[in-house]
């Protein structure tokens, strides 16, 4: 499966970019990733990444899943996405520069622009966040 | 590196006691961030404001600290340094077993709720 390129399925920019590419999609299932760069937005003093770098990510590829559906749909331009809420979020590990970050994104109906989610960050095998989230859409 | 203080926010106020503390905070609208959330649609984005509450509890408890889990986050009024330059944040906190705060904190404007939050904090 080809899909589209990241700046075709989110409207964010640098420099809170948070995923390199969408990687799958199968039914109410997408996969993306982020590589983490020594210069990231969310990167600490300590080197690792900040918390909410992981829900911003979270939060991006569940947008990049929704663009994607509206690129299917003829869309032209990516919708944009807001964190409505976050919920039962954990944070296992702070993951590091050079590391990099799949995600497993389950979306859930849409209800009045508001989408529920639950969303899984491994390194590797290693689960280092998950959340829920409601995002609410916005027509481009 | 990321360091909101002075270039996402400012913070104007603050006042403290032993279990919380209150800001006034000002939005800082030429803050990098928007080039890229969104290009010519300025919003605050929701993890900049979790991360200015952590770093405004680093602030009120003078310690490092991390964010286990967040048991709830509204994002209830899309914020945004036009329509609300000056916020006020309030922080209240228990002890939740060893080097581990309980949190609860509101972001809110004299119009607006921009955000309710609950969740855990380690030391």
């Amino acid at each position: 499966m080809t899909l589209p390129d990241i700046k075709q399925l989110i409207p964010q920019r640098e420099p809170i970019m948070m995923v390199d590419q969408l990687d799958a999609v199968e039914g109410d299932m997408a996969k993306a990733s982020l590589t983490i760069r020594a210069d990231n937005y969310f990167i600490e003093e300590d080197g690792l990444l900040a918390e909410p770098g992981l829900i911003e990510h979270i939060a991006q590829s569940a947008s990049a899943f929704a663009g994607y559906r509206a690129f299917l749909a003829g869309a032209t331009v990516p919708p944009i996405g807001y964190i409505g809420e976050v919920k039962r979020f954990r944070c296992y590990r702070r993951p590091q520069a050079g590391e990099t970050l799949h995600t497993i994104i389950h979306m859930g109906t849409e209800v009045e622009g508001i989408t529920l989610l639950k969303g899984e960050t491994r390194v590797a095998d290693e689960l280092v966040a998950e959340t829920q989230m409601k995002i609410f859409m916005k027509k481009a | 590196m990321i360091k909101l203080k002075d270039n996402y926010y400012r913070i104007k106020q603050m006042q403290q006691d032993a279990d919380g503390a209150w800001f006034r905070i000002a939005l800082l609208p030429d803050c990098e961030v928007y080039q890229g959330h969104f290009p010519g649609n300025p919003v605050c984005p929701g993890a900049c404001n979790i991360e200015m509450l952590k770093e405004c509890m680093q602030e009120a408890i003078g310690e490092r600290v991390y964010i286990e889990s967040i048991k709830q986050c509204r994002l209830t009024t899309m914020a945004t340094p036009d329509t609300c330059p000056e916020v006020e944040l309030k922080l209240e906190w228990k002890p939740a077993g060893e080097d581990r705060f309980s949190i609860v904190a509101s972001l809110f404007d004299s119009n607006n709720l921009y955000m309710e939050y609950k969740g855990e904090m380690s030391v």
